[in-house]
Parts: C-alpha cells; sequence; structure tokens
C-alpha cells in the first residue's frame, strides 16, 4: 500500500515507457496506416483510371471531329471544282458552238456571194447574148443590109465588154 | 449474406468490447486496490507490486497499467476503425480513419517536409498516447501522462530521434554542429542539446500533474467552503458539499479535456521541428550527390 513520490525517476519505468511508444507507433503503421493508405491508393487508382478513360474518349471524340471536319471541307472544295468545271465546260462549249455557228453564217454567206456572182455573171453573159442579139436584129433593120455575122457579133461584143467593164468598174 | 453481416457484426462488438475492457479493468483495478483517503494526499501512481530488476527494483504502478490500457484501446480502435474498409463503400469510420491519416499526414509533410513522410504514424502514435493518456483523468483514473517516467521515456526516444538524424551527415559533421558558431560555446551547445528533452518532459507532464493538483486543491477548498457556509443546514443535507456543484467539472474541461489535447499536440509538434531542424538535409543532399558522383566515375 504505498505510491510514488511525485517526481522519481525510474530507469526501467522510462525503458518501458520508451518502448510503449515504439509499440504504439508499430500498431499504428500497421494496423491504421497501411490498410488505410492502401485504400486510398486504390481509389486513386480508381479514379485515375476513369480520368484516363475520360481523357481518351475526349481524344476519340477530337479526332473524329477532326475527320468529319476535312471531310466536310473536302466535300466542299470537290462540289466548288465539279461547280467551276461545269461552268468551264459549259463555257467552252458555248464558245465551240458559237465559233461553229460563225463558221457556218460565214460559209453560207460566202456560198450565197459565190451564188450571187455566178448568177450575176451568167445574167450578165446573158443580157450580153441578148443585147447582141437585139442589136444584130436591130442594127440590120436598121442598116437594111445583112452584114457579116460574125463581123456584127465582134464589133457589138467589143463595145459590150467596154461597157461591161464599166459597169464593173463602177460597182 | 447475411451470415457475413453477422460475423461482420459479431467482430465489430468484439472490437468495440476490446476499446472499452482496458478502461473497465483499469477501473475495477483502482477500485479493489487503491484505498480511498479522504485525505488531501498528492502523490504520485500507485504501486501495485515490485519487481527485482537488476540496477534498479521496477515497481509496477498504475502509470504503466493504464499506458497498456491506452495501447490496447487504440489498438482495438484502429481494427475497429480499418474493419470492413473498400475502395467504394465509405462509411462513417471509414472516413474517421482517413481523417486521422490525412490529417496526420499532412500535418507531418507541412511541418517536416516530404523527406520525413513515414514520420506520420509516429507523430500519431504521439498524438494518441499522450492524449488519451490525459483523457484517461475524465473516468478518475490516474493519467500516465502525469508520471514522470512516461514522458521522459518519450522524450528520450524523440532525443535519440534528433541526435540519429543528426549523425545522419557523419559523426564529424554531427560533432562539429557542436563548435558553432565559435568552438567556445560548446559546452553551451551540449547544454542546449541535452535540454531538449528535460524541457520537453518538464513541460509535458508539469502541465498535466499542475492541472491535477489545482483541481484537487479546489475540490478540496470548495468543499471546506462548502461545509463552511452551509454546515449550519440540518442533517445529511448540511453534509453535501453543494459548491462542489459546477467549478470542478469546469476546470476539469480545461485541465482535462483542453490541457490534455494541448499538450499532446505541442510534444507532438516539438517533435516535428526538433528532429525535421535536426536533419541537415541540404548538407546530405550534397554529400549524397558527392557519393552518387565518385560511384558513377569508378
Amino acid at each position: 500500500m504505498q505510491s510514488l513520490e511525485i517526481i522519481s525517476v525510474n530507469l526501467w519505468q522510462i525503458l518501458i515507457s520508451l518502448c510503449n511508444l515504439i509499440l504504439l507507433f508499430l500498431i499504428l503503421k500497421k494496423f491504421l496506416y497501411k490498410p488505410v493508405l492502401k485504400v486510398l491508393a486504390e481509389r486513386k487508382a480508381a479514379v485515375d483510371k476513369q480520368y484516363e478513360n475520360a481523357k481518351a474518349a475526349e481524344d476519340e471524340a477530337n479526332e473524329m471531329k477532326k475527320e468529319w471536319t476535312d471531310k466536310m471541307s473536302d466535300a466542299d472544295k470537290k462540289a466548288e471544282s465539279v461547280i467551276k468545271e461545269a461552268v468551264a465546260n459549259a463555257q467552252k462549249r458555248s464558245e465551240a458552238i458559237l465559233t461553229q455557228t460563225q463558221e457556218q453564217a460565214d460559209r453560207i454567206i460566202a456560198q450565197a456571194q459565190t451564188d450571187a456572182k455566178l448568177e450575176r455573171k451568167k445574167a450578165q453573159a446573158d443580157i450580153k447574148k441578148e443585147i447582141v442579139d437585139v442589136s444584130a436584129v436591130l442594127s440590120q433593120k436598121m442598116l437594111e443590109r445583112e452584114i457579116n455575122t460574125d463581123d456584127h457579133r465582134a464589133l457589138i461584143d467589143s463595145f459590150i465588154d467596154k461597157i461591161g467593164e464599166d459597169d464593173e468598174a463602177d460597182e | 449474406m447475411k451470415q457475413k453481416s453477422r460475423s461482420f457484426a459479431a467482430a465489430d462488438v468484439l472490437f468495440i468490447l476490446g476499446m472499452l475492457a482496458p478502461i473497465a479493468f483499469a477501473i475495477i483495478l483502482k477500485v479493489l486496490f487503491i484505498p480511498a483517503s479522504d485525505d488531501i494526499e498528492i502523490t504520485g501512481a500507485y504501486i501495485f507490486f515490485t519487481l527485482k530488476l537488476p540496477l534498479f527494483d521496477l515497481p509496477i504502478t498504475e502509470a504503466q497499467i493504464n499506458s497498456w490500457c491506452v495501447i490496447i484501446s487504440i489498438f482495438f480502435l484502429c481494427l475497429y476503425l480499418t474493419h470492413g474498409l473498400t475502395a467504394k463503400v465509405n462509411t462513417r469510420r471509414q472516413h474517421l480513419a482517413e481523417w486521422i491519416v490525412e490529417k496526420t499526414s499532412k500535418l507531418v509533410a507541412d511541418n517536416m517536409g516530404e523527406y520525413f513522410k513515414s514520420f506520420a504514424p509516429f507523430i500519431c502514435a504521439i498524438l494518441g498516447l499522450s492524449a488519451f493518456s490525459s483523457l484517461m483523468s475524465l473516468t478518475g483514473l490516474f493519467p500516465p501522462t502525469s508520471d514522470i517516467n512516461v514522458i521522459a521515456g518519450w522524450s528520450i526516444l524523440v532525443f535519440i530521434l534528433i541526435s540519429y538524424y543528426k549523425m545522419k551527415c557523419g559523426p564529424l559533421h554531427y560533432l562539429k554542429s557542436f563548435g558553432e558558431p565559435v568552438p567556445f560555446l560548446a559546452p553551451l551547445n551540449v547544454i542546449s542539446e541535452v535540454a531538449t528533452p528535460v524541457s520537453m518532459t518538464f513541460r509535458h507532464y508539469g502541465n498535466i500533474l499542475s492541472g491535477t493538483v489545482i483541481s484537487v486543491l479546489i475540490a478540496a477548498a470548495l468543499q471546506g467552503v462548502s461545509s463552511m457556509l452551509l454546515g449550519w443546514l440540518p442533517g445529511v443535507i448540511g453534509e453535501i458539499p453543494f459548491l462542489q456543484i459546477g467549478l470542478p467539472a469546469v476546470l476539469s474541461v480545461y485541465f482535462d479535456v483542453f490541457s490534455g489535447c494541448l499538450q499532446a499536440f505541442i510534444f507532438a509538434m516539438l517533435t516535428m521541428l526538433y528532429v525535421a531542424g535536426a536533419f541537415p538535409a541540404e548538407t546530405y543532399k550534397a554529400k549524397k550527390e558527392r557519393r552518387k558522383q565518385t560511384a558513377n566515375s569508378k
């Protein structure tokens, strides 16, 4: 039935207390910190994994978006080029048609001119012949004599040729 | 599933019993062996029996028994908190366990740096042992922290740690640190070195003990005043110390709860600061780098 003095130092008690603290340290380390830290690490790993998954999904979505954007711009370009081509084609074709038409018209005009010239020449010849004939008859009647038809014809021809040349010069 | 949950609950009950049993055991021990005295008596821990050991006899006292009770209680508390720990399902006790671990880890990381990360359980042990030992006085038991030997043991452990980290850069560096800033101050440096654990011991022990002493004195004084003022009341009513109601409870909140927790925190803080301050991190780093370089050059 006794108590210690209020201040009584005892080496063994100090040692025991020291060991008590180490013991509690080991207990806490083994039974509190180890399991809790393990759980925390597990949770962190799970969260990290989720973040990774989300990141991967985002990357994928971005990639798809880029792809689609590329495709869209490609399509735009394509449409533009198609339109351009079509316009160019149409222009070319219209030009070709125009040229062709022009050529045709030119040809027709030329033909017409040639024809007209031929007609005219023919008409001139006809008229000439008529005039000669008429004048031959006329002059025969006027002179009342038969002149040598051949001489006569040559004379009038030369005369009419002169007129014709004058006519042509007039034209 | 139900069987499993039943065994789970049974384990929980077992752990809670394991927490409470040591305290109950200590109370029963106190009731059975320690005689109540009416006198105002301020003594150290009660000696249950004395072991004959070389150098000193070892008296097994209340302080020892109560310390072990606290350790066993904390052990079962840990088992209870970490029982059924999962990464997903969050129970309240898991929150508490994680809170303890994260707070102490953060405290250690903030005060000591990343290098001393493994100190978190040690600091937690100091906090827990000191706080719960002091709080033991709430149950009327002898708080182990008011025994100088208990605190001295902790302080000496801290002193060993301080010296160990000072020696990390080699004994020569350690010896040289005593000769700074000027060599003839070496005796003072030695004294200050030794004073560290002594001051830590007396600070903690003195605070808790003085709390107990003041509580006892005031309770006794109140009893005296009560019998003086209210002693004229007839019969049993006159013997009841009415003035003892109230004030001792308030004082107990301060001396037992507040002071106990505060001293635990102070002791833990000082441990962290001294140990972290003792470690010459930069010198150690430089030395390590040099050693690595020499190893590489070889």
